[in-house]
């Protein structure tokens, strides 16, 4: 019986192809869909998950009255260590956050990411070189590890796992070092490194006030977590005060300290915002949200099918069929149909994943064993079998044989209001990415066209290690580098725009507060293109330009409430700075966070290191440029070595934006989906709508209807259900557009064109869609319809 | 074998009783060959899908073989179709994804008849039809009448020991519904299964042995023909 329900099955399918193959096209797209994102999730979610330990794993975080942090003082380790007996062990690691070079001859190696770990560390993280862990003999022999990709650079033909001699730095400074064998990155952790080095232990020497490491206990199982961070809160604020850090009681009372485990690091950090959280959330929402669509549809169109159907089941119910043996044929039939549209996804999802690998930086891969696939696919088409299986089949095999063999038969109207809701469900998810999707073009392109204030464009930033605070020190390097035709000004800096800046206090205006400060030598506004407001900028002309004079932007002035800033003083660092220019606001940190208060100054003892070289090139010359300066480096900076690296700054920005771009992708992808899925659901569903109707339509035609009135009589149900979805939506898509602009300070005002719009397009295709349907009905012969009467 | 006491159908609309069937009190014997006629609207085929338990009286008492039909739970009802129970139809109804072998094995496979049985029996079927050409063939690559044989093949297949029928030449030419007029007529006397028809033609109520006239929902004749 089954193998000829099974064919039945098949002829049946094959009859009605075109339904078929959107009702398994439909869902095989949402399936693919769905499949990415419970790939994506599982890997997000799965960091460090390879650790045996993962679930007792902790880091140690912070908390000041004003912000959280995972920077601890390095002794606290060993006191948690052998103040509580639930801690099993205790490590301390430090990300080094300079650029290195290491070389082997001719081959280069620039590392930005070298972890520092002790033993303990190496242990709870499960940090294992190739050839495994080894325990550092005494104080001070550090073990360095190269990960796999970094050891085929510097030693391309390396098959074994011996130490290896390298230099460090340029290759005429003499310093050299073992490293001890490579390691494998593990790039789904939250550890992620060019190499490791592990010492025996680590900041053997610090106090109390050098917040430098990053402490991670392994706990025994069953520990209480919530207990222990109270102890260990305890332990800290008592050493703190014991210690020489200078605290006062009062201080020491407000700080705290937090376990967050290691299955938080990732997504959502104590300390640290939890956007990627957020953002897994929303796709997930947005994954199971195409899927139900695609179910509905699915549920929709083969409803629509019933009328074929309806006499198979009479049929059989006489011939002896239980109802449940015609439920479960049904089932099989949406089975084979789900099963098949999960293939097609499958193969759908391979040819995109490369496409969403790029959006969102990942490694995914559909075969590989690690992510769930296997057992996952299969649940998921069980469900969507019984989603979308389980109505429809309990209608069509609860036919009554009396009905249903009479000859004219019209399944019930009681399903109705069913489908029309599940329509005016799916065209207001429809409705919402449509909005949203406008909404966010708008807002990128409003952040593409919008004045930055500065100009990023040919400004080439030039990594370097050698400091050059003192403007003197910069002079003949400047020289130089502007002797090659095509630069057109050179400076250096603390930071860079689209980085973060330090923060200190000035005060000014008998008003005291943490401002941003730029610590920047001539030229850097020129550079940029930075607009003054009034005033001047730095010139070499002016003497006093290099001991205390400062440039502050408009925000300052309004932070300090300052009237007629020339000439006024501001205070920080113990020096008198006297306002010399101020320049217009620019949107250094992109257009998520406001423009904060900001002074420049040449000289500031408080300041960090002038490293960051930046050159205006002009854009005809720029190959040659770079091309001179990577040949001349070594002559020109001769502290920084021999190796010329370099970055756009336009491109280095842009990685700002880069968050918002890969939402847009996501919603021109979900737009297009669920109008893609909404669309054939209202094709079916017309389709089945205008077959019921077509004694009424060919009783009104020869009551003389004509045929414009018909497809007007047609269409109105629709037209009906399509404004009803969007006055649905709009409000929604309303507060969630108005929340996501409000994460920018810098943002369009809400545009009323795209919920018009909205309309506009679903309204257009669903006339278009029913029309079309509606176009069979009205051209055929009346006498055909009532031909059975 | 049936037994029908005081049978009443009606619909009750706004509180007004629409009658269908008032009071049909009747009996048919096994191997009896039993013709309803009257005009449309008379209730005929209601009386028929009560035989045939498709529809419930609202009213009366049916004894099918011995057994109170209206106490009867879905699935015995079932299994009186399995074994008791052909229907044929005006429309044929055969099942259009299926071929004519395939049709006429289906109530084979509810019965749960093994693969060997069921084969012999179709062929069986098919050829006392003279149908094996046309085995492999969709209905819809055959004439109604030809459809109409496959119809009672695959009512008879289950061997039955009652056929329903709903004006079963309803739909064919007068020389195709001789044909399965006499067959009809073959299988009551020769197999001495019961078969009940619905007919408008007087023609066709001749080949049973009994009429039962229906008007307005009441039994106004109930005859014996000579056939």
């Amino acid at each position: 019986m089954f193998k000829l329900n099974l064919k039945i099955a098949l002829r049946n399918l094959w009859k009605n192809r075109t339904i078929t193959a959107i009702n398994v096209g439909g869902l095989a797209v949402a399936l693919s869909a769905f499949i990415l994102v419970m790939m994506y999730a599982t890997y997000e979610t799965s960091f460090d998950k390879e650790n045996p330990n993962y679930d007792n794993i902790y880091v140690v975080g912070i908390t000041y009255p004003e912000f959280k942090t995972y920077y601890t003082a390095a002794p606290f380790a060993k006191a948690i260590k052998q103040n509580f007996p639930e801690v099993e062990s205790a490590g301390l690691v430090k990300e080094g956050s300079f650029e290195l070079t290491i070389k082997n001859g001719k081959n280069t190696l620039f590392t930005n990411k070298i972890l520092a770990a002790d033993y303990n560390a190496a242990k709870i993280l499960n940090i294992n070189p190739n050839g495994g862990l080894i325990k550092p003999a005494g104080d001070v022999e550090r073990l360095t590890y190269l990960s796999n990709e970094s050891m085929k650079t510097l030693f391309p033909n390396k098959k074994d796992n011996k130490p290896e001699m390298v230099g460090f730095g340029a290759s005429n400074s003499g310093i050299t070092g073992i490293i001890a064998g490579s390691i494998k990155n593990n790039l789904h952790s939250n550890f992620t490194f060019d190499g490791v080095s592990i010492a025996n232990e680590l900041g053997k020497n610090d106090n109390y006030d050098m917040n430098d490491y990053t402490i991670c206990v392994q706990v025994k199982p069953e520990t209480q977590v919530v207990n222990l961070e109270q102890k260990i809160t305890n332990l800290y604020q008592a050493e703190l005060l014991k210690s020489k850090a200078g605290k006062r009681i009062d201080e020491v009372k407000g700080i705290s300290t937090f376990l967050d485990p290691l299955s938080n690091l990732h997504l959502k950090p104590k300390a640290g915002n939890d956007a990627p959280y957020k953002t897994l959330i929303a796709l997930s929402v947005l994954g199971v949200l195409i899927l139900v669509i695609a179910s509905i549809n699915f549920t929709n169109l083969s409803i629509a099918q019933a009328t074929k159907r309806a006499k198979e089941v009479g049929v059989k119910k006489v011939l002896g069929a239980y109802r449940f043996q015609l439920t479960t044929q049904f089932l099989v039939e949406i089975f084979m149909q789900c099963f098949a549209a999960t293939i097609l996804a499958l193969i759908l999802a391979e040819l995109v994943l490369p496409n969403f690998n790029n959006l969102f930086q990942t490694h995914l891969s559909i075969w590989h064993i690690n992510n769930g696939l296997y057992w996952q696919l299969p649940l998921i088409l069980g469900v969507i079998t019984l989603i979308a299986g389980i109505y429809p089949a309990m209608i069509l095999s609860g036919f009554k044989p009396a009905v249903v063999l009479k000859g004219n038969f019209s399944t019930s109207k009681q399903s109705y209001w069913l489908r029309n809701g599940l329509l005016v469900f799916q065209f207001s998810v429809a409705v919402v990415f449509i909005i949203g999707l406008f909404i966010i073009n708008s807002q990128l392109k409003y952040m593409s066209k919008e004045d930055l204030g500065f100009t990023a464009n040919q400004v080439v930033y030039i990594k370097n290690i050698s400091i050059f605070n003192d403007p003197i020190k910069f002079e003949p390097v400047r020289e130089k580098i502007l002797k090659i035709p095509g630069i057109k000004s050179a400076t250096v800096a603390t930071f860079i725009p689209g980085g973060i800046n330090g923060i200190n206090n000035y005060t000014a205006n008998g008003i005291k507060a943490n401002i941003d400060f730029v610590d920047v030598d001539f030229d850097y506004f020129e550079t940029l293109e930075i607009k003054l407001k009034e005033g001047r900028l730095f010139s070499n002309e002016f003497k006093t330009d290099t001991i205390n004079s400062a440039v502050i932007n408009e925000s300052a002035v309004a932070k300090y409430g300052i009237k007629n800033p020339i000439g006024q003083t501001i205070r920080g660092c113990n020096i008198d700075y006297k306002i010399i220019g101020v320049i217009k606001d620019f949107k250094t940190q992109g257009f998520e966070t406001a423009i904060q208060p900001t002074i420049y100054t040449i000289k500031d003892p408080c300041g960090g290191y002038k490293t960051q070289i930046m050159l205006k090139i002009e854009e005809s010359k720029m190959t040659e440029a770079l091309a001179n300066l990577k040949s001349q480096w070594s002559t020109i900076n001769k502290l920084d070595g021999e190796d010329f690296r370099y970055q756009f700054l336009d491109e280095l920005y842009g990685k700002l934006f880069k968050k918002q771009e890969q939402l847009q992708s996501i919603f021109f992808a979900a737009a297009i989906l669920t109008i893609f899925i909404a669309i054939l659901g209202l094709f079916a569903f017309a389709k089945y709508i205008t077959n019921g109707r077509m004694k009424e339509i060919a009783v009104r035609k020869i009551l003389g209807a004509s045929d414009i009135q018909i497809l007007k009589l047609l269409n109105t149900s629709f037209f009906a259900i399509v404004v009803i979805a969007n006055l649905i939506s709009w409000p929604l898509a309303y507060i969630l557009t108005k929340k996501w602009l409000e994460t920018f300070a810098y943002r369009i005002e809400m545009p009323i064109l795209p919920f018009a719009l909205s309309a506009l397009i679903t309204i257009c295709l669903t006339v278009i869609t029913v029309s079309i349907q509606a176009q069979k009905a009205v051209k055929s012969n009346p006498v055909d319809a009532l031909k059975y009467e | 074998m049936i037994e029908l006491k005081n049978i009443e159908k009606y619909y009750a609309n706004k509180g007004v009783k629409s009658y269908i069937l008032r009071h049909v009190t009747t009996s048919i014997k096994q191997g009896e060959f039993v013709s309803i006629m009257g005009p449309s609207g008379a209730g005929k085929s209601t009386l028929l899908n009560i035989l045939g338990m498709l529809e419930e009286p609202t009213y009366g008492e049916y004894h099918f073989m011995g057994e109170d039909v209206t106490a009867m739970k879905e699935r015995q009802r079932i299994e009186l179709y399995r074994n008791h129970i052909g229907f044929v139809f005006q429309a044929y109804h055969l099942i259009d994804e299926m071929t004519v072998a395939e049709n006429i094995e289906a109530p084979l496979l509810y019965k749960k008849i093994p693969g060997a049985e069921r084969k012999s029996r179709i062929a069986d079927v098919l050829d006392r039809f003279n149908m094996v050409a046309k085995k492999d063939l969709f209905p819809n690559q055959l004439s109604g009448g030809q459809q109409q044989l496959v119809g009672i093949a695959r009512a008879l297949v289950a061997q039955p020991s009652i056929i329903l029928a709903d004006e079963p030449t309803g739909n064919l030419q007068s020389a195709q519904a001789e044909q399965i007029m006499d067959l009809f007529k073959k299988l009551n006397q020769e197999e001495n299964i019961t078969i009940l028809q619905v007919t408008h033609s007087e023609k066709n109520a001749q080949y049973g042995n009994r009429i039962l006239t229906i008007e307005d929902g009441v039994i106004k004749e109930d005859v014996s023909v000579n056939g």
